[in-house]
């Protein structure tokens, strides 16, 4: 088709947004954590791997980001497949309050979670009222709490995700193993599995990477836990070392950018396989 | 079509108005750096300015530190007019050059060692450093009396302290411990104490924690003692402020006006003011105490801990803390954040 | 189908556990907003509720709208603008994207969806150091703002103009002797009307809860609602916080559920609000 080359100037637009508010900013990160205009060395990237706190807040964001990407992923599972086969009662309603800690920016999630689970929480102060004891008080400080609150704002990301790839599985290959007489584990196993692997890694890099720069949670919450984005923050606001914190953005930028897109790839050689 | 056209309508006819108050905004305003409404009740003092003179001071969540870093990634488009600190901060930032000189009305009857003498800052009022202790929340343990209490595995998660890398009266503790347990100029007594300390942190706070504190979700804060008389007389809260028995650090607070600053012509009679009975009073009346000399009811006097209590009180040289902050907070950041 | 399914029960099971548990806090936070009671701990602002002493009052209310309604505006005022100005960049972008075949527009297309994967935190950085001689100037806001939603918009509008085989349109047109422009008036946006409508909710909420770059740039002068709200959750006792966030629900969950019927929920997962 004759797509005529006049009409390209109508992506000047876009192309400037994206030149202006995302390349240049982050190539002037990329710039400032290598030297600037002084030099050129990799000594910020080497601090950020090997100096003991920068290391330990990379570590655990990678390692905090991996454990609520995989268990949001298991927990949200049944549900999206309930909603993929429009199983659950007033589905419509249901998915909408799914939807809702999604837009919520991070800083009320960190506010819900220490007002549910701080030390005098709605939570424990039920469980003292009913069991007598005050059971999670304070859990909204520790890794468990974290793991929770960040668990929170992934529970639409991770049905929604797992739900439209669900959407997509044809039935008819789940029938005709039934079919053959294969029982529900052995369908889930054996047919189901192996076609929604994708969906489930992909479903990982969603919520991985919503995770590991998710900022306003870890403000609130994180009290005793060093993770990148809260690094950050305190080297802006307060005297930081420019060079080490542009090396840690960039360093965050491209750990999501090579999960979302190895995810990818791997959906692209499968696709070309079926 | 109809619905996106009464949806850019509706866009338009949003923004119109706003961008006009946007304009509007911009006028009658003060912008101070680190005017935290529950800290020495700037809340109540802001308040009661715009009261008087319909100008706005918006409240700002900035610790001292956090202002000092602002005002200096700033320094070619300054945002603020003036700033408030704890003195050593603000110390600090005079010797970066952020401040304009500004001797405000009644500067001259400050006492000259809580003031630069080219104006650079000045005292506004003082507080001293005590635990605020919120006695239901401790669930039936006893209240501590001293640091050395605060170091009892009855504590365990249930101390806080602010952050010394973005809040100067955190700077001020981590600063002055060391002097009230005799340490030395290597400051290796006081990071040996709050290294024992770390292992009864709740958190090391990077905003004020005064409502959580309030509300009884914090049990015992390392502060201004101002701040918890406040939560115990006017709040009405179910607070003890205690002085530890070890002494307790003088912290002098400090207003500074902003280089090359937005509003110059609406500032200067804020500073003014701020010096004046009323705002002292104000001040006085958070338990904060006034810089000037201004007459206290009886009641309020009585609610003041009494002088006795601070017969210890350490007061820190400015100059050798100033010189020494960067070096404190990153040894703080290395040693006991992490 | 009258057998009895554990798994089936137990996906339920979990169902209604996962929708208790977004529910519950938001519960307790507009209970919180509404009740004159010190159940969670005093308020440092009493008087403010004073008027009364009934249980139900409407004192936080007015308290929040006396100290953060400028941040409402201001708010609300980005969103609107977002909504415009991204609409206005991201259609001719996604009509030049969805139409022509060349292959360097695919890169560029991945490169203009990048904001959605990679963490907030780490662009609201590049922003402020790239361009930090226009520090404390509201518009900047607005361009971090823009960054985020324009590939909303525009992965949006390309889904679609994918969906309806745009090409076949087009050349449908063509032959009756329409130009381009013609045809992008005539045939393309008409088509667009739906996605233009859930792109623009979308776009709302997404600014309208957007934290990293609202607070990371904000001045006390110009500072958007969620940097407001995190304020309030830091300097003002959990009745007036409650109050606070409710007013941030009341905004975006009719979007939501708005969302959810128009059918545009399976784009909210690209969200980065956290």
């Amino acid at each position: 088709m004759s797509s005529g080359g006049p009409r390209l100037f109508l992506l000047l637009p876009l192309f400037a947004v994206i030149a202006a508010f995302l390349l240049y900013p982050l190539g002037f990160l990329f710039r400032q954590s290598i030297g600037g205009t002084s030099g050129f060395d990799f000594e910020s990237y080497k601090a950020l791997f090997c100096d003991s706190y920068a290391r330990a807040a990379l570590i655990h964001s990678l390692l905090l980001s991996s454990l609520v990407a995989v268990s949001s992923t298991l927990v949200c599972l049944p549900s999206a497949w309930l909603f993929a086969h429009n199983l659950f009662p007033a589905q419509r309603v249901v998915r909408a309050i799914f939807t809702l800690p999604m837009s919520f920016s991070g800083i009320i999630m960190g506010f819900l979670t220490v007002i549910m689970l701080g030390r005098i929480g709605v939570v424990p102060q039920l469980a003292q009222k009913l069991f007598g004891h005050d059971y999670l008080s304070g859990s909204a400080y520790r890794l468990h709490g974290l793991v929770i609150a960040y668990l929170y704002f992934e529970i639409p990301r991770a049905t929604l995700t797992l739900e439209s790839s669900f959407r997509k599985f044809d039935r008819r290959l789940s029938l005709a193993a039934r079919s053959l007489g294969a029982n529900g584990w052995q369908r889930f196993s054996y047919v189901l599995l192996p076609l929604i692997w994708l969906p489930l890694l992909s479903t990982f890099a969603v919520t991985f990477s919503a995770s590991l720069g998710s900022f306003g949670v870890a403000l609130i919450v994180a009290r005793r836990f060093s993770l990148l984005p809260l690094e950050i923050y305190q080297q802006i606001i307060g005297y930081g070392n420019p060079r080490l914190m542009s090396a840690m953005a960039i360093t965050l930028v491209t750990i999501a950018f090579l999960v979302n897109y190895s995810v990818r790839l791997a959906g692209d050689r499968q696709q070309r396989v079926i | 079509m109809n619905r996106i056209t009464a949806l850019r309508l509706f866009a338009i006819g949003l923004a119109a108005p706003f961008l006009c108050s946007l304009g509007k905004a911009a006028d009658k305003v003060v912008i101070q750096y680190d005017c935290i409404p529950n800290y020495a009740n700037w809340g109540g003092v802001t308040a009661e300015y715009t009261r008087e003179t319909g100008v706005r001071i918006p409240p700002d969540m900035k610790g001292s530190s956090a202002a000092m870093a602002a005002l200096e990634a700033e320094k070619a488009n300054p945002q603020a007019d003036c700033a408030y600190y704890s003195a050593a901060i603000g110390y600090q930032a005079s010797e970066k050059g952020l401040h304009q000189s500004y001797k405000p009305k009644g500067w001259e009857k400050i006492p000259s060692s809580l003031k630069d003498p080219g104006g650079l800052w000045w005292t506004v009022h003082t507080a001293y450093i005590g635990l605020i202790v919120n006695k239901s929340a401790l669930k039936g343990k006893p209240v501590p009396q001293s640091f050395a209490d605060l170091l009892k595995p009855d504590y365990k998660g249930m101390v806080v302290y602010d952050d010394p890398t973005i809040l100067g009266t955190g700077f001020t503790y981590v600063y002055g411990i060391n002097a009230i347990l005799k340490g030395g100029p290597d400051m290796n007594a006081g990071f040996a104490y709050l290294k024992k300390l770390d292992a009864n942190i709740l958190n090391y706070a990077k905003d004020t924690v005064y409502n959580d504190v309030l509300r009884g979700e914090i049990p015992i804060w390392i502060n201004a003692d101002g701040n918890g008389l406040k939560m115990k007389y006017v709040d009405k809260g179910d607070i003890e402020v205690v002085i530890p028995r070890e002494g307790t650090i003088a912290m002098p607070l400090v207003m500074a006006m902003v280089k090359n600053d937005p509003h110059p012509d609406a500032t200067k009679p804020y500073l003014d003011w701020l010096l004046s009975d009323t705002a002292q009073k104000i001040m006085a009346e958070s338990f904060f105490r006034p810089v000037m000399h201004v007459q206290l009811s009886a009641a309020l006097q009585k609610e003041f801990l009494p002088e006795s209590a601070y017969a210890k009180a350490v007061v820190l040289p400015l100059a050798e803390m100033a010189a020494n902050a960067d070096a404190v907070k990153e040894r703080w950041t290395n040693e006991i954040k992490h | 189908m009258t057998k009895f399914k554990p798994g089936l029960v137990t996906a339920h099971l979990l169902t209604w556990l996962l929708l208790i548990v977004v529910i519950a806090p938001l519960l307790v936070v507009i209970l919180g907003a509404f009740l004159n009671v010190s159940f969670l701990g005093l308020a440092s602002e009493q008087w403010a509720a004073r008027k009364g002493d009934g249980i139900f009052n409407h004192g936080w209310f007015a308290y929040v709208f006396h100290l953060y309604g400028s941040n409402i505006l201001f708010s609300l005022l980005l969103a609107g603008l977002s909504v415009v100005i991204g609409a206005a960049i991201s259609l001719p972008g996604a009509y030049i994207l969805a139409t022509c075949r060349w292959r360097g527009l695919r890169i560029f297309e991945e490169v203009v969806l990048l904001p959605l994967s990679i963490p907030g935190i780490a662009m609201s950085i590049g922003l402020i150091e790239a361009y930090i001689t226009f520090r404390g100037q509201w518009w900047l806001i607005l361009c971090g703002h823009i960054l985020y939603t324009v590939p909303l918009m525009t992965r949006v509008l390309t889904n679609s103009l994918r969906s309806f085989d745009i090409a076949r349109l087009e050349l449908v047109a063509q032959s009756l002797g329409a130009g381009w422009w013609h045809r992008f008036v005539f045939v393309v946006v008409p088509n667009l009307r739906h996605s233009l409508i859930v792109g623009s909710l979308l776009v709302f909420a997404v600014s309208w809860g957007e934290f990293n770059v609202s607070y990371l740039l904000n001045t006390p002068l110009h500072q958007t609602y969620p940097a407001a709200l995190y304020a309030t959750f830091t300097a003002n006792s959990f009745q007036v916080s409650s109050a606070a966030t409710t007013i941030f629900l009341a905004l975006i969950i009719p979007i939501l559920f708005a969302l959810q019927w128009l059918g545009g929920d399976e784009f909210t997962h690209v969200e980065q609000s956290a």
